[in-house]
């Protein structure tokens, strides 16, 4: 063996035996990161800073996102329904959340799981369900209308601000709910002690004690707002965003160098990062230490109170759905072009068979690849962030993060610029696609599985391997059936949230690749309800089959979703 | 079974030495324990042992072949944890039978072997059982013979017994041994409890700041530690402020006379002397010792067996003694005044700092 005669192990000698299984896969991990995720990404940020026709190191194009008219407008509406969308959010969420912990509701386990449903279906199908609503020839406009009141039309700011409070409320209800259930009671009884009226005693000790959780489902709120495609096209109507201008640069870019479009996606990533920031400044600074000592009491109402907050509850929960139901109920009418003739029928369902058959073949085809993938990736991946202590996996564990801040827009712009060269075009293949869901949902299965090695006391994993098994072994055989429900759950999550991706897979998709919301999508924008209703059915009843065995696997339902 | 011998072993953390040029030799079929307060860097040299992490420098032998740059699976130690480490997932019998299917046993012999281990640990009716549905002492049985069914070179202990309620690790340790001894399992086991590590060990090694403070039997380890940490951590001591004058050691309290010192004089030093040695006399009633120290009572605890008597000298020194009760001891008020009295014989004298050698 290579040791001097001190005993000193060499250099040599060292790396040897140092370098495990784990070893080889932390460089596999960091190397897919690095192509996948990073190349792109980095591609993306090279090409804003270059002039489109000279091929000059530039700044013109970010000073033409913050001088022309044009893309000023559309920075002011993103961040315009981005905070009002947030605010609805919060406004509708909060006291949901207060409403469902600190009472009792009948039906709560319903609310939860409509809010859950709600949380989970694609943002697009809202979006166009308010149009067969509230558009021009809306059912609730033409039923006003007939008897002579004009209603506000859905086209515009408010609309998507609508659409983006009935969406995203979920976020701030699940966070601030799991965060009221955790309030230590002695708290509130100090304040009440101290002479508090139960209105001051919300507003000035539980209300800041669950501020974080807030802000953190705010936050969500707010970035996907930012980075959100589907509502603003849909609804947009001249009313333009970045994510609306990036597209539409994109497209007249087409061939060409997409430059504009990548430089007004990054100002839109950056509004989310510097967001995300200020909001991780502000709580640095609140940290509340919560022993769980006393499980806050939940209280019976009487009265009018009882039934106002009954009605609020259910009409939150009735309201966002409307538009699933909505979508359900179309889908079995019949349709003549864009118009529904008022009968009932499968038609929609056999145009579906007969037109899209290969986007449902492709969007599942695509999410269980790539759910595959995240599967053994995510297994890996945590296992090195909880289990290894150094710089590296503090690296991946940060990358871990970029996915959810990265728009879809943007990963799939530096998918374009990073896979298509001189020498081979991987732009429109199925592997580009499921690429993409693998990096973009990663995060959803690396969670939950971290969450499940944690709960593992690393001495199971030495057992194994003092009784003689490998590391790989031990991995295999020990960690990873008890590890197992946590990567089912985030492998249901993934899959739940790549079979409903549009944003990037709408730049990177070609005749033979086209999945379900973009055919959702173009229907839509063909004024096709019909095939959309059913598409977009058949998309909510997979999601919510994948919901259903969520709920069967987890004990704690909601924070999983979260 | 097999000895373990560990040659200048170094293993440091940035700035921190966690393990200070260890040399340490195991004979066949010993026990060896590794006694220390936490953060000594007994946990750490038995995981370098394992293979759960490298040294910086050092050999570690077993029968006289390297296994210091071998892989952890590769190295045939047992070990036991702390928080047992009992696969929740498999039954008890295929936790014990773990090991064995590494090492491709056949199917005959394996069960054979889990059998007899698991007779050996008085588990053989719960061979089918879950771990949820067993007791933590019942667990920890089921590490101890997935441990030693594989025969083990060298069997590992860490704090295998830090988890379980004070009635029933009394119990356990002393079955452990039991086994120990039939099996002739050459063991190295750590543990913080010194009471554990006297009433069980061959060897107790005492640790300090990743560094071996002395190494030997139970009963050497308590009558003549090397140093005053050892003095001091196991068993508890008195110490005293001494003056070293002409070859003799002087106590300071009361100018008497306790030991003869080599080594030069003038330099400062404490003499030590157990609390069990020390004699209470309420009042200034002297008796024939050779070294009596009038002290005022600080308190007394009585804890049943025994009364701890706690003194302060005039010179401001404490010094406790651990008595038989007795009515007229347990009177005695704060404050009032009594005699300490102990043999010149029990006192040891040391250099006065946190490790200073025994003069």
């Amino acid at each position: 063996m290579n040791v001097n005669p001190s005993g000193t192990a060499s250099f040599a000698t060292r790396l040897y035996r140092d370098a495990d299984f784990w070893t080889l896969v932390t460089i596999a991990i960091v190397v897919l990161l690095a192509v996948f995720l990073i190349l792109p990404i980095a591609s993306v940020f090279l090409v804003s800073f270059f002039d489109a026709d000279t091929g000059d190191l530039t700044l013109n194009n970010y000073r033409e996102v913050f001088t022309r008219n044009y893309y000023l407008k559309g920075l002011k509406n993103t961040l315009f329904v981005g905070f009002m969308g947030t605010l609805g959010a919060c406004l509708v969420g909060v006291p949901l959340a207060f409403f469902m912990a600190r009472f009792r509701i009948r039906g709560k386990a319903l609310i939860s799981t409509l809010s859950i449903l709600v949380l989970v279906s694609p943002p697009f199908i809202g979006a166009y369900a308010w149009i067969i609503m509230l558009g021009s020839n809306g059912f609730i406009t033409n039923f006003f209308g007939s008897i002579g009141i004009s209603t506000p039309t859905i086209y515009g700011a408010h609309g998507i601000i609508l659409v983006f409070t009935l969406k995203f409320f979920p976020f701030v209800y699940l966070m601030t709910q799991t965060a009221l259930n955790s309030v230590n009671k002695v708290f509130e009884d100090a304040a009440e002690n101290l002479g508090c009226t139960p209105l001051q005693r919300f507003f000035k000790i539980t209300l800041p004690l669950v501020f974080p959780a807030v802000s953190t489902g705010a936050i969500i709120c707010f970035v996907l707002s930012i980075a959100d495609f589907g509502t603003p096209a849909i609804l947009g109507r001249g009313f333009r965003t970045l994510s609306t201008i990036a597209y539409s640069a994109y497209t007249s870019e087409l061939g060409g160098k997409p430059t504009m479009a990548v430089t007004v996606s990054l100002v839109m990533m950056a509004i989310s990062i510097f967001a995300l920031f200020i909001q991780r400044r502000i709580l640095s600074r609140r940290r509340y230490a919560s022993a769980l000592t006393n499980r806050p009491v939940i209280k019976q109402l009487s009265g009018l109170p009882n039934v106002m907050m009954h009605l609020y509850c259910y009409l939150v929960a009735l309201i966002a759905m409307s538009p699933t139901f909505v979508v359900i109920y179309t889908s079995f009418l019949e349709t003549s072009g864009p118009v529904f003739t008022g009968d009932y029928g499968l038609n929609s369902y056999r145009r579906v068979l007969a037109d899209a058959p290969e986007a449902i073949l492709n969007s599942f085809k695509f999410s269980l690849m790539a759910v595959a993938l995240i599967a053994v990736a995510s297994g890996l991946i945590s296992y090195i962030i909880v289990r290894r202590d150094n710089m590296v996996s503090g690296a991946i564990d940060v990358m871990m993060m970029v996915p959810y801040l990265v728009p879809g827009v943007v990963l799939a712009i530096g998918y374009v610029t990073t896979f298509r060269t001189e020498w081979f075009n991987l732009t429109g293949t199925w592997m580009v696609i499921v690429m993409i869901f693998f990096i973009r949902r990663l995060p959803y299965g690396v969670r939950s599985t971290t969450t499940s090695i944690r709960q593992i006391k690393p001495s199971m994993e030495e057992a194994a391997i003092n009784l003689g098994a490998s590391p790989l072994k031990a991995y295999v055989t020990i960690t990873l059936p008890l590890i197992l429900p946590g990567l089912i759950v985030g492998s249901l999550m993934s899959f739940i949230t790549a079979i409903n991706e549009l944003s990037s897979t709408l730049i990177l998709y070609t005749s033979r690749t086209v999945t379900m919301p973009v055919k959702i999508y173009i229907s839509v924008l063909d004024g096709e309800f019909g095939l959309a209703a059913a598409l977009s059915t058949i998309l909510l009843v997979c999601t919510g089959l994948c919901v259903y065995a969520v709920f069967r696997l987890v004990e704690d339902r909601e924070t999983s979703f979260i | 079974m097999a000895s373990v011998e560990i040659i200048n072993l170094r293993k440091s953390y940035g700035n921190v030495l966690a393990l200070s040029d260890i040399e340490i030799e195991i004979g066949t079929g010993s026990f060896y324990t590794l006694l220390g307060p936490s953060g000594c860097g007994k946990t750490t040299l038995l995981r370098t042992i394992a293979g759960f992490h490298f040294q910086d420098a050092g050999r570690i032998l077993v029968d006289g072949v390297e296994i210091q740059n071998k892989p952890a699976h590769k190295r045939d130690v047992g070990m036991v944890f702390q928080d047992y480490a009992v696969f929740p997932h498999l039954s008890v019998e295929a936790n014990v039978a773990f090991g064995l299917k590494q090492r491709k046993v056949p199917a005959a012999e394996m069960s054979r072997r889990v059998a007899e281990a698991l007779r050996i640990v008085q588990l053989d009716p719960f061979a089918q059982r879950m771990p949820h549905e067993l007791s933590g002492g019942q667990q920890q049985r089921v590490g101890l013979a997935r441990a030693m069914v594989i025969n083990p070179t060298v069997l590992l202990m860490d704090e295998p017994l830090s988890n379980l309620d004070a009635k029933l690790r009394v119990d356990l340790r002393a079955e452990l041994r039991q086994i120990q001894r039939d099996l002739g399992m050459t063991t190295v086991y750590v543990t913080h409890d010194q009471e554990e590590a006297l009433a069980m060990s061959d060897i107790v090694c005492v640790m300090y700041n990743g560094i071996i403070q002395q190494a030997a039997s139970p009963f050497d380890i308590y009558r003549l530690p090397t140093n005053r940490f050892v003095a001091n951590f196991v068993g508890g001591n008195n110490f005293l402020s001494a003056t070293h004058e002409g070859g003799r050691a002087l106590l300071k309290s009361s100018g008497s006379v306790v030991a003869d010192v080599a080594g030069p004089a003038g330099q400062a030093i404490v003499a030590s002397v157990r609390p069990e040695a020390v004699r209470v006399s309420p009042g200034a009633n002297i008796k024939d010792h050779e070294v009596s120290i009038p002290v005022r009572i600080a308190g007394i605890s009585f804890i049943g067996r025994e009364a701890g008597v706690h003194g302060v000298t005039e010179a401001g020194e404490n010094l406790s003694a651990t008595v038989r009760p007795s009515a007229e001891i347990l009177a005695l008020a704060k404050g009032a005044e009594a005699t300490f009295g102990f043999q010149r014989a029990d006192m040891l004298v040391f250099e006065d700092h946190d490790t200073g050698r025994r003069l």
